[in-house]
């Protein structure tokens, strides 16, 4: 039997750090996302970033609001089903606030040999229906060059004032 | 206690706190103020996120440990996200001050009582949870002279203030201001 080629591939933990630290982020708010461990790890010993962890999803969102009002730059990371069952404050908050709110969310569980669409597992494959039929812009990463990704989908929060989501493919190294 | 009474006395010590109020308490706070309605300075009137005061709060909080951000909750609010309890303790902001009024029912909603009114203890649980202070109010008299000492602690503080059920007037009485009009509003005027 033949393994197929992954579609997404590991991108690693200190990149990721790196690209958050240039957009001058303050706080990151995470629920934690045993596909994003090794980023979690990396932040938690970073003393330009304060880590903050909340209970759920929905918390985490209003933490995020409460900061950017306050004048901090929060970012926060999540696993894709905790974006499902956050979905009542990404409305409440993120979009009827109009609060910049930069999500860097896991798939945890995905087949990597896969696109995300294409995936078995239901809470993957319905993400970015999901966020299609919301209207939140998306901004994969299935590999090192997608990095950019961070910064694209952080400004373009900042900008249009309101949710966007930057899509982990495979487990952070 | 009639929430009226505790609000007023809240209103009374709140100084330049940044107030935060949510479902029962956003009428009950307009009537007691005397900014008007949707002009009540460094204050946000939370819907639609119901749960959800305290942890804005909580960012605030953080994001400003030189103001004290004061939330006023409801009983119905906390439970939809108690574990809001736990990560505020984790987060520990020494410039929190959580007030809850437990009046045992879903107010907006025609009154229902709550899930185990009678039952659970949100004081104690908010001290299991780590707040550095909790105490608990039933009576008006007591809680007035008590509140400026509850916003001289080191926070972050729980009050539960328990109060009789009303008649939801106020609470269905009180639309305002759309959430983002509020927040950025706030923004400007806490960074400018």
């Amino acid at each position: 039997m033949v393994n197929a080629a992954p579609v997404a591939v590991s991108v690693s933990a200190d990149a990721i750090v790196h690209a958050i630290l240039a957009l001058g982020v303050t706080h990151v708010v995470n629920v934690p996302d045993t596909h994003q461990r090794t980023v979690l790890a990396a932040l938690a010993h970073e003393s330009r970033i304060r880590l903050l962890t909340a209970c759920t999803e929905d918390e985490a969102i209003a933490i995020n609001a409460g900061l950017w009002i306050g004048g901090q730059r929060p970012f926060l990371s999540i696993q894709h089903v905790g974006l499902l069952a956050a979905l009542n404050n990404v409305k409440g908050i993120a979009m009827d606030g109009q609060i910049p709110t930069c999500m860097l969310v896991g798939y945890f569980g995905r087949d990597v040999t896969r696109t995300a669409r294409d995936n078995a597992a239901r809470a993957i494959h319905l993400i970015e229906p999901t966020l299609d039929t919301w209207g939140i812009p998306y901004f994969p990463i299935e590999g090192p060059d997608d990095l950019g990704a961070i910064g694209q989908a952080y400004r373009h929060s900042l900008e249009h004032l309101g949710p966007s989501v930057i899509l982990v493919g495979a487990p952070t190294s | 206690m009639r929430r009226q009474a505790a609000i007023a006395a809240l209103v009374a010590a709140r100084a330049d706190a940044i107030t935060i109020t949510t479902e029962q308490a956003i009428g009950a706070w307009r009537a007691a103020v005397p900014e008007p309605a949707n002009h009540i300075p460094d204050h946000l009137d939370i819907v639609g996120c119901m749960g959800s005061a305290s942890t804005i709060g909580l960012g605030i909080a953080l994001a400003q440990p030189h103001r004290k951000v004061i939330v006023v909750d409801g009983d119905g609010s906390l439970l939809m996200q108690l574990g809001s309890l736990v990560t505020i303790a984790g987060a520990a902001p020494a410039n929190f001050y959580h007030f809850v009024f437990e009046n045992g029912v879903y107010e907006t909603s025609g009154s229902q009582p709550l899930p185990a009114e009678g039952k659970f203890d949100l004081h104690e649980m908010a001290r299991a949870a780590g707040y550095a202070y909790s105490a608990q109010f039933d009576d008006a008299g007591a809680f007035a002279s008590a509140v400026s000492r509850l916003l001289n602690r080191h926070g972050p503080v729980f009050v539960s203030v328990r109060t009789e059920a009303e008649d939801g007037f106020l609470v269905r009485s009180s639309a305002g201001t759309r959430l983002d009009v509020q927040m950025h509003a706030l923004r400007e005027r806490l960074v400018g």
